[in-house]
């Protein structure tokens, strides 16, 4: 899932405080955590809340789409309720944020959040990591399931640099080293024997930027 | 806190079938006890007592009613059962909870309104003869009244109650025993034949069927005390004098025949090792003598051979100082001119075979003997077989011939044998026989089928892995210097332990099969959850968070949920970023019209406060608290940030969410998640400069003044903030 975190709220009261009337609208979609009807009425509370004492009264409507970065699915769910929005909020990443800025061209539409990369969750922890890069070329197959690009901060493909101690990774030492999680995985496996394979080296133009759906 | 729900109004427990199975899905402790107590209800109403005492007194009635259906022998029960508490969940965790003593709290005062308490209906049915007035026959009796038969009770001895009344009275005061029997006569119209013994020179059974009754149920116990064996073969000299049966001891001293000091400056050797004997030992400490009790088990009581009775027993006896001989048997016993001196005793090396049959094995190599002036054989009991041969009532091998489920006898019609004459057990095991028997003679009278229907099947509601465990209370004992007398030893709970204790059950069972709550005018229903499978974005939250393991996942798409399972928290429907989810009774949308209300109806700046109604607090004096207002909710976890700011949006000056501690919390996680959600709205409020105006604290429950202290210090600082702000 996209990954993203709230902004602060004095930002985004900065963006709105020239208009009235505004559309909220939370996205149902991948992002985390999860932004969906909740998170957007809480919002038009909270800066409702701001804007008094400055004198400031707004007009929230709050909504909800499956995916804001379906253009063709957040048009649907959204023109019906545009009204006589100002200005749009947009509870997504950047790729809703965008998508609502195409389909809304004559409106400003404000991100709420900040978008971080694509991240997996480990809900006992509590915690929300990058694990892919989006290569063009998954690898995992041949990694025992663990992305070195993602994973391992050197992005080396042809196994461990050797300065790992302790399993930990010599660069960021919290984390543990890719290249010793993809051996014991590999291991597990009964599968070392993958390791004995070249791999060549990425080939950025594989991650592309545009495909035809 | 709401009003008491009149009882009418009370939908009792429901069964709650689990699955394709159709079994019963309860608490284990309900499971356990032969009576199917509404163990968990009790629990939860009494960890719900009103601080009134006035009010709570009634509903310790009320919670004595509601016991004394199921079982109208449960003050008796609360100084001698306790078959539930092995059952607990909790048990293998830091102890069982103690219903035992909660239930003595309310038999204690149960006892004195039930001398008064209405009678049944007068029966006017057929005539049905109960012979055996132990804790088997009066419970057979009691139901049959119930169920409109007139009840006759053939007793031999002298008085009532069987081998209750063997019980010493250090365990088991005698007062109790006939309050309890002679409330139960009077309000079951129950008629009593004492010295009437059936069989032998007494009456058969063809003569009661003669006077009219249409049934009869034999509880005739196990009078019989066990001979001493060795290898098989009777032990001699048992005849001498100094040697007794344990049994006629307990008797004779509840009975007052034997003097105080019967046994001053003498040795006395006991022999057993069951809970029997242990009543043996304790009584002849307390007639003065100098007491050593032999087992043939050993001193682990998890192994196969391990001493049967129970571990407070042998910590008792051990504190009074009685010395316990493990693993001996009694191979001789020696005496003197005619006077019991001594026995022999060879090591027991192991008590049972491989099949767990009772076959002792001794080295007698290895021996020691043990001597004394007085010798106690409490080595079990049997029933007296006269009367069953007499009546043909024996089958194959002289076994009693009883259908398992309809206590009936396969060789005569409409006689019915339950209790220990059947099977030696604990006196609430007799009492189920003596309920079963009732259900029986009821259709036999009806001619009806005496079996269909009739066997249940129960599973163990899962346990909850709970996050906190609270340490038992020990029982307090009179110290042993201070005990060696009849008076009972050990000290009931104080009310406020009471219900300390009771909020340790962990309600295992489902709410449905409970509604402790409801009963207890908390809610007025157990509240069932409102799901929106189509605003679901199948995040998972919802099943993450549930305390309960109450949400799966459904395939390919949603939710679902496990009743049986929800303890009805709310914070599934607080946590769903979809709000896909409403707790029943606390629908969001009820509670942003309980926020205006109470708005409405507030001095400004006033404070909202969101209670849990587990804290079990009085409703908030409006005089004293003109400016504030409380929004009960079930758990703290049902506060959802959208109720906090819509309050705030209303003009209220600060919100304050109540919760219990994180370890009392009833909902196991919920104390904790609310502070979780509190706190991360707390960081957004600080972006724009009111996070002062919300916050949470922990209140222990029934403590009012902690309560009034935290409101008072949060309006304090809301006026402060007011006054800052108009500067
Ligand atoms: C010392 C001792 C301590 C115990 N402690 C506990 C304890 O702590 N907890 C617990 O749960 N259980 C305890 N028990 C066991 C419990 O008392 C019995 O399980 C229970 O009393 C059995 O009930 P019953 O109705 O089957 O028979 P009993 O209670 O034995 O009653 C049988 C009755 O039938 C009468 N009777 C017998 N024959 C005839 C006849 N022919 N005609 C007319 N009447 C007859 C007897 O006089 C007696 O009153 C203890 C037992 C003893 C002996
Ligand atoms: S915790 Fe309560 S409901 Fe659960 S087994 Fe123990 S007494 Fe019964
Ligand atoms: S109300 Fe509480 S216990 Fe019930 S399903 Fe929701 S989170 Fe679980």
């Amino acid at each position: 899932m996209i990954v993203t975190t709230l902004k602060p709220l004095d930002e985004v009261l900065g963006f709105i405080l020239p208009y009235s009337d505004i559309l909220v609208v939370g996205c149902d979609g991948c992002n985390q955590p999860p932004r969906g009807l909740r998170e957007a009425s809480t919002l038009g509370q909270l800066l409702d809340l701001a804007g008094k004492p400055r004198g400031k009264v707004f007009n929230f409507k709050i909504t909800t789409v499956g995916k804001q970065c379906d253009d063709y699915m957040a048009a649907s769910v959204l023109k019906p309720q545009t009204g006589n929005a100002e200005a749009v909020l947009s509870l997504a990443c950047g790729l809703g944020v965008q998508t609502l800025a195409k389909i809304f061209p004559e409106l400003p539409v404000f991100p709420v959040q900040n978008t971080h990369f694509m991240g997996a969750e480990d809900r006992d922890d509590g915690i929300l990591e990058m694990r892919c890069v989006g290569c063009g070329d998954c690898l995992l197959a041949v990694t025992g399931g663990i992305c070195p690009l993602a994973c391992c901060p050197k992005g080396l493909l042809n196994g461990a640099c050797g300065g790992a101690k302790d399993d930990k990774c010599e660069l960021s030492p919290e984390k543990d080293c890719a290249w010793v999680l993809i051996y014991n995985s590999l291991k597990r496996q009964g599968k070392l024997d993958l390791l004995k394979g070249y791999r060549p080296p990425r080939d950025y133009q594989l991650t592309g930027w545009k495909i035809t759906a | 806190m709401s009003e008491l729900v009149p009882q009418e109004d009370l939908t009792l427990v429901e069964e709650v079938i689990c699955g394709a199975g159709g079994k019963v899905y309860l608490a284990p402790c309900q499971i356990a006890c032969p009576l199917g107590e509404d163990i968990q209800r009790s629990h939860a109403m009494l960890a719900l007592l009103p601080l009134d005492p006035e009010e709570a007194d009634r509903q310790i009635i009320r919670i004595g009613d509601e016991i004394y259906e199921k079982n109208p022998l449960f003050p008796v029960c609360s100084y001698i059962c306790g078959i539930c508490e092995r059952r607990c969940n909790y048990k293998d965790e830091t102890g069982a909870v103690r219903r035992r003593m909660l239930v003595r709290l309310v038999a204690d005062r149960y006892i004195r309104y039930l001398e008064t308490a209405p009678t049944l209906p007068t029966p006017d049915k057929g005539k049905v003869a109960v012979i055996g007035s132990g804790p088997g026959g009066l419970m057979c009796a009691y139901e049959l009244s119930k169920r409109g038969y007139r009840v006759t009770i053939l007793e031999r001895s002298h008085e009532l109650g069987g081998a209750l009344r063997l019980i010493p009275r250090y365990r088991l005061p005698g007062d109790i025993v006939d309050s309890v029997i002679n409330s139960l006569l009077r309000i079951a119209h129950i008629e009593v034949r004492l010295g009437a013994e059936i069989g032998g020179v007494g009456k058969k059974i063809d003569d009661l069927k003669k006077e009219g009754y249409q049934a009869v149920f034999l509880a005739t116990g196990t009078p019989v005390s066990r001979p001493l064996t060795i290898n098989g073969k009777p032990v001699d000299n048992v005849n001498l004098e100094g040697v007794t049966l344990g049994l006629n001891l307990l008797y004779e001293v509840n009975q007052g025949i034997s003097s105080p000091g019967l046994y001053r400056d003498k040795k006395v050797i006991v022999v057993g090792g069951g809970n029997v004997a242990f009543d043996v030992a304790r009584t002849a400490r307390r007639l003065g003598g100098e007491v050593t009790l032999v087992c043939l088990e050993n001193e682990n009581r998890s192994s196969r051979d391990g001493i049967p009775a129970d571990g407070e027993e042998v910590e008792g006896a051990a504190q009074e100082g009685i010395r316990i001989v493990y693993s001996r048997g009694v191979a001789e016993v020696i005496g003197e001119s005619g006077k019991f001196k001594k026995i022999k005793c060879p090591r027991c090396t192991s008590v049972f075979d491989e099949n767990g049959g009772f076959s002792p094995r001794f080295n007698h190599d290895d021996v020691v003997y043990l001597e004394g002036d007085v010798l106690l054989v409490t080595i079990g009991q049997g029933r007296d077989r006269a009367i069953y041969e007499q009546e043909g009532l024996l089958g194959k091998s002289r076994k009693l011939d009883v259908d398992e489920i309809t206590l009936m006898s396969n060789l005569k019609e409409g006689v019915f044998i339950g209790g220990d004459v059947k099977r030696v057990g604990f006196a609430a095991e007799a009492m189920r026989d003596g309920l079963n028997a009732a259900e029986s003679i009821d259709r036999y009278i009806r001619g009806e089928d005496l079996r269909t229907g009739r066997k249940k099947e129960y599973q163990d509601a899962p346990v909850l892995s709970n996050a906190y465990y609270k340490s038992q209370p020990p029982l307090i004992w009179v110290p042993a210097e201070e005990r060696l007398n009849f008076e009972p030893f050990e000290k009931p709970f104080t009310l406020e332990q009471v219900v300390e204790e009771a909020r340790r059950c962990l309600c295992c069972g489902p709410c449905k099969s409970c509604k402790g709550c409801v009963a207890a005018g908390l809610q007025p229903v157990v509240s069932g959850i409102e799901y929106d499978e189509e605003s679901c974005i199948n995040c998972g939250d919802c099943a993450f968070y549930c305390p309960c393991d109450a949400i799966s996942f459904k395939i390919p798409h949603g939710v679902s949920f496990d009743m049986t399972l929800c303890r009805g928290c709310g914070l599934c429907a607080a946590v769903c970023p979809a709000m896909a989810i409403e707790l029943e009774s606390w629908e969001r949308e009820r509670i942003s019209g309980s926020i205006t209300e109470a708005v409405s109806d507030m001095k400004r700046p006033g404070i909202l406060v969101f209670l849990c109604q587990w804290t079990v607090l009085p409703p908030l004096d409006k005089k004293t608290n003109p400016n504030a207002g409380v929004i009960d909710v079930p758990c703290a976890a049902r506060v959802e940030s959208i109720h906090i700011l819509e309050a705030l949006q209303q003009g209220v000056g600060g919100v304050l969410i109540v919760a219990c501690p994180e370890e009392d919390c009833h909902r196991q996680t919920g104390s904790r998640e609310v502070q979780r959600s509190i706190a991360a709205l707390e960081k957004r409020l600080s972006q724009i400069g009111i996070q002062d105006r919300v916050s949470f604290c922990t209140v222990t429950p029934r403590h009012q003044e902690e309560f009034e202290r935290e409101l008072e210090r949060f309006s304090r600082k809301i006026e402060s903030i007011g006054s800052k702000e108009s500067k």
